[in-house]
C-alpha cells in the first residue's frame, strides 16, 4: 500500500463528495445549501489541486486540469455567496442561491471527471 | 538489380533514409535536453506541495474557528462572524499586517483563538515563502532556467553562427576575432565561471553561453547543432576525448557542416578523421611546421602570422632562426617531439634534454636542464638555438634565463602554458614564443573567417620568401604596422551589378578597378591577396590581371577602401568614372537628357538588385 496514493485518493474523493453535498437540494432554497460545506469543498479542492502539482504523466496533467477547473468554479461560487451575503442589500435571494449552486454544480462535474480518472488509473495499474 | 532505374531508386531511397535517420536523431537529442529542463521545473512544483498544503490547512482551520466561535456586536448582542469577515481578518493577521478587530471588538473567546491562529499562520507563511525562496536559489532550478533561456536565445538566432564547444583561452580568442568580423557565436563550456565571465567581456553581438558538458549530444542539440543557421562547429575543450565526442556527434547528426577540432596527439587526430572529414588542429604540430617555415622562409612566416592574427594585429618581427649549427631542445613531450622531428627533417643537429629517458630518440641527455653543468655539458656555448618546451612556465623561464647567461647570442624560443605568465615571457624578449592556445585560435580563425584566406595561407609558402617579403612591404606601405580590414568580394551579378557589362567586355583589368572613386588618379588603399576563378587561385594578382564574371577576390586594406569598393561595385556612375574617367550623371533626369539608359531600365533585365553585398 502506498500512503501517497491513499492521501491522494482520499482528497480527490472527499472533494467530490463535499461538492456533491453542497450541490444537492432544491436549487433556489438557501437553507438547503450549507455554507460550511461550501467552505470545506473549497479547502479540500485546493489541497487536491496542490497534491497534483508536479506529476509528469499524461493522466497527471489531466488530473491537474480538472482540479484547477473545480477549484476555480468553487472559488467563484464562494465569491458570489459572499457578494450576496455582504454586499447585495437583498441578501440570499432564490436567484442568487440558484447562481451559486449552479456554479458549484459545474465544479461537481469537474470533480466527477477527477474521480473517473482516478478509477481509470487504478484499473489500468497492473501489478508486476 | 538488372534495371538501372530500380538501382537509382534504391540508392535514392537509401540516401533519404539516412537523412531521415539523422534528422530523427537530432530531434531526439535536443528533446532529451529540453525534457531535462522541464523535469527540474516539475520537481520544484512537487517540492512546493508540502508548504502549500500546510498553508491551506492552517488557513482553513483558523478561518473555520473564527466563524464557529460566538462573538458580540457593540451593543452586546450575539454576533456570528461570517466567512468573509473571517477570511479578511485571517488574511491580514497571517501576513502580519494587523488591521485590528473587525467588524466589532472580539470577545475573549475569539481573542484566544486568534492568538493561536497568529502563531500558526505566521509559521505557515514563513515556511511557504522560505521554501519558495530556497527553491529559487536551488542550483538545479537555476541551471534549468538558464538552459531554457539559452535554448530560446539559440532558437531565435536568424543569422549564421559558429558553435564553439570549450570556451578556454583559445575559445575566447576565437570568439573575439569572430565577433570582430561581425559573426555570431554560441558557446558551450563545462566551467560555470567561464560562462558567467561571458557577460563581463565586451562582445558586440549577444553571445549565448551554456555551462554544460559538450560530450552530451543533447547539449550540442540545444546549442544549435540542429539549427539551420549553424555554419560550423569548433571543438576546443582541453580534453581530447571530449573533442572527439563533439566531432562524432556532429558527423552523425549534422554531416553537412564543417567541424574543426583540437587534438594534441596523432592517435587522437586519426580517431577524429574516421568521422567524416573534420579539420584537426594540433598546436604542437602546427608550431613545428611554423618553425620549419620560419627556418626556410622568414618573410613567409611573418606574413602568415600577421594575416592569421586578424584585423588590428601589429606586424610581427621577422625572426630568422639560425640554420647552421646545433639546437638544444629542453623537454621531450608533445611539443619537443614534434619540434625535434621538424628540425631534424631540415637537416639540423638537435640535442634533447629531458628528465626521463627516451629510447625512440637519438641524442637525449637525461636531466632537468637547470642543474649546474648540464647546459655546459651539452655544449650550449657552441649551439645556435635553444628551446624551453616543458609544460611548466616557471621551469621554461628559468631555463631560458640560464641559457642566455651561458650564451648571449643564442636564438631563444619558449613555450608559454598559462595566460597569466604572459607579462614575464614578454619581459624576457624571446626570439620566438609558442602559446598553444593562441596558435589554435589563429589557425581556426584562418579557416573560419573566409575560405579564401585559408586558401591563400596554404598556397603562399610555395611562392618563396622574396615574394612574401615584397607582399609584406606592399602591405606595410599601405596599412602601416597594423593589419586593417580583410574582406572578400564576389564579382557576381548579385553583388557587383554595376560591373556586369564591363566584366563581360573581356577588357576588365584589376588595376583599373582599384582606384579611388573620388579621384581616379589615386589608387584604392587595398591590396588584392587572392583571386579565385572556379577552382583556380591566383595569389596577389597584378593590375593587368583580367577579371571575369563570377570571380572572387580577397583584399586587405583600409576599411574606407572597402566602402569605396562597395560603391564602385554597386553604383554605375562610380564604376564608369573609375574605369574610364568619364563623369556620367547618376540622376534619372540628367540621364534622360543625355540619352543614357536609366538604372531602372538596366536592372529590369538584370533582375532584382540587392542593396548591399552579402557579408562573406
Amino acid at each position: 500500500m502506498n500512503l501517497e496514493k491513499v492521501v491522494f485518493g482520499f482528497f480527490v474523493l472527499l472533494a467530490a463528495t463535499l461538492n456533491f453535498g453542497f450541490f444537492i437540494g432544491d436549487i433556489d432554497r438557501p437553507e438547503l445549501h450549507n455554507r460550511y460545506e461550501l467552505f470545506a469543498a473549497v479547502i479540500v479542492n485546493l489541497i487536491a489541486t496542490v497534491l497534483k502539482f508536479g506529476d509528469r504523466t499524461q493522466i497527471g496533467a489531466v488530473h491537474l486540469a480538472t482540479s484547477l477547473v473545480a477549484s476555480l468554479q468553487l472559488v467563484a461560487a464562494a465569491l458570489m455567496y459572499g457578494y450576496a451575503e455582504y454586499v447585495s442589500t437583498a441578501g440570499m435571494t432564490p436567484g442568487w442561491t440558484a447562481s451559486v449552486v449552479s456554479v458549484a454544480g459545474g465544479a461537481l462535474l469537474a470533480n466527477l471527471v477527477s474521480v473517473v480518472l482516478l478509477v481509470i488509473e487504478t484499473v489500468s495499474f497492473h501489478r508486476g | 538489380m538488372g534495371n538501372p532505374l530500380l538501382t537509382f531508386w534504391a540508392r535514392h531511397g537509401r540516401r533519404e533514409e539516412e537523412e531521415r535517420r539523422a534528422r530523427r536523431a537530432r530531434l531526439l537529442a535536443a528533446a532529451a535536453s529540453a525534457n531535462r529542463a522541464s523535469e527540474t521545473i516539475f520537481l520544484i512544483l512537487r517540492r512546493m506541495r508540502a508548504p502549500l498544503i500546510v498553508l491551506v490547512a492552517i488557513f482553513s482551520v483558523s478561518v473555520l474557528g473564527l466563524t464557529l466561535i460566538p462573538g458580540q456586536d457593540d451593543e452586546g448582542r450575539p454576533f456570528d462572524m461570517g466567512f468573509f469577515d473571517a477570511i479578511y481578518v485571517m488574511s491580514y493577521t497571517a501576513t502580519t499586517i494587523g488591521f485590528g478587530e473587525i467588524p466589532y471588538p472580539f470577545t475573549y473567546n475569539q481573542r484566544m483563538w486568534v492568538t493561536i491562529s497568529i502563531y500558526l499562520t505566521v509559521v505557515g507563511w514563513a515556511y511557504a515563502i522560505g521554501s519558495l525562496l530556497g527553491l529559487l536559489q536551488d542550483r538545479a532550478f537555476r541551471s534549468a532556467l538558464a538552459l531554457q533561456r539559452f535554448t530560446r536565445k539559440v532558437a531565435r538566432l536568424a543569422e549564421p553562427f559558429v558553435l564553439i564547444a570549450g570556451y578556454g583561452r583559445a575559445g575566447e580568442l576565437l570568439g573575439h576575432s569572430m565577433d570582430a568580423l561581425g559573426r555570431r557565436v554560441v558557446v558551450l563550456d563545462r566551467n560555470d565561471e567561464r560562462i558567467d565571465g561571458l557577460e563581463l567581456e565586451s562582445y558586440r553581438g549577444d553571445v549565448a553561453g551554456l555551462a554544460a558538458d559538450a560530450r552530451d549530444p543533447g547539449h550540442l542539440g540545444v546549442a544549435g547543432l540542429d539549427h539551420p543557421c549553424c555554419e560550423a562547429v569548433v571543438a576546443l575543450t582541453d580534453d581530447d576525448e571530449a573533442n572527439l565526442a563533439v566531432v562524432m556527434t556532429t558527423a552523425l547528426l549534422r554531416p553537412d557542416i564543417p567541424v574543426i577540432a583540437r587534438a594534441t596527439t596523432h592517435v587522437m587526430a586519426e580517431r577524429m578523421r574516421v568521422f567524416g572529414s573534420p579539420s584537426v588542429v594540433n598546436p604542437f604540430d602546427l608550431f613545428g611546421d611554423h618553425v620549419q617555415l620560419a627556418l626556410r622562409a622568414p618573410a613567409s612566416y611573418q606574413l602568415l602570422t600577421w594575416l592569421e592574427s586578424g584585423p588590428g594585429a601589429p606586424l610581427p618581427p621577422r625572426a630568422s632562426p639560425p640554420r647552421s649549427g646545433r639546437w638544444v631542445v629542453c623537454g621531450y613531450g608533445r611539443l619537443g617531439r614534434e619540434l625535434t622531428a621538424d628540425l631534424r627533417a631540415e637537416g639540423i643537429d638537435v640535442t634533447v634534454i629531458d628528465p626521463s629517458p627516451h629510447d625512440d630518440a637519438d641524442d637525449v641527455v637525461v636531466a632537468g636542464g637547470y642543474e649546474s653543468g648540464v647546459l655546459a655539458a651539452v655544449g650550449l656555448e657552441e649551439a645556435v638555438g635553444f628551446v624551453a618546451g616543458t609544460d611548466n612556465d616557471i621551469t621554461n623561464l628559468s631555463l631560458v634565463e640560464t641559457a642566455r647567461r651561458a650564451n648571449p647570442d643564442l636564438f631563444l624560443a619558449a613555450r608559454q602554458n598559462r595566460p597569466s605568465s604572459a607579462p614575464l615571457f614578454a619581459a624576457m624578449e624571446l626570439d620566438a614564443l609558442l602559446v598553444p592556445t593562441e596558435e589554435i585560435a589563429h589557425e581556426v580563425y584562418a579557416q573560419l573567417s573566409t575560405p579564401l584566406l585559408w586558401r591563400f595561407l596554404r598556397a603562399m609558402p610555395a611562392l618563396g620568401d622574396d615574394w612574401a617579403a615584397a607582399l609584406v612591404d606592399r602591405l606595410t606601405a599601405l596599412c602601416g604596422q597594423h593589419l586593417q580590414a580583410l574582406w572578400k568580394v564576389r564579382l557576381t551579378e548579385r553583388e557587383a551589378p554595376a560591373l556586369t557589362p564591363w566584366l563581360a567586355s573581356g577588357e576588365a583589368r584589376l588595376g583599373s578597378l582599384l582606384r579611388n572613386p573620388e579621384d581616379r588618379d589615386e589608387p584604392l588603399h587595398a591590396v588584392p591577396l587572392l583571386l579565385l576563378r572556379g577552382d583556380d587561385a591566383t595569389l596577389a594578382p597584378g593590375p593587368d590581371h583580367v577579371l571575369a564574371p563570377g570571380d572572387e577576390l580577397l583584399l586587405a586594406g583600409w576599411p574606407a577602401a572597402r566602402r569605396a569598393l562597395e560603391i564602385i561595385l554597386l553604383v554605375d556612375a562610380a564604376r564608369e568614372y573609375v574605369v574610364t574617367g568619364r563623369r556620367v550623371p547618376s540622376g534619372w533626369l540628367w540621364r534622360r537628357v543625355r540619352g543614357i539608359p536609366t538604372v531602372s531600365e538596366e536592372s529590369e533585365e538584370a533582375g532584382p538588385r540587392p542593396t548591399a553585398p552579402t557579408p562573406s
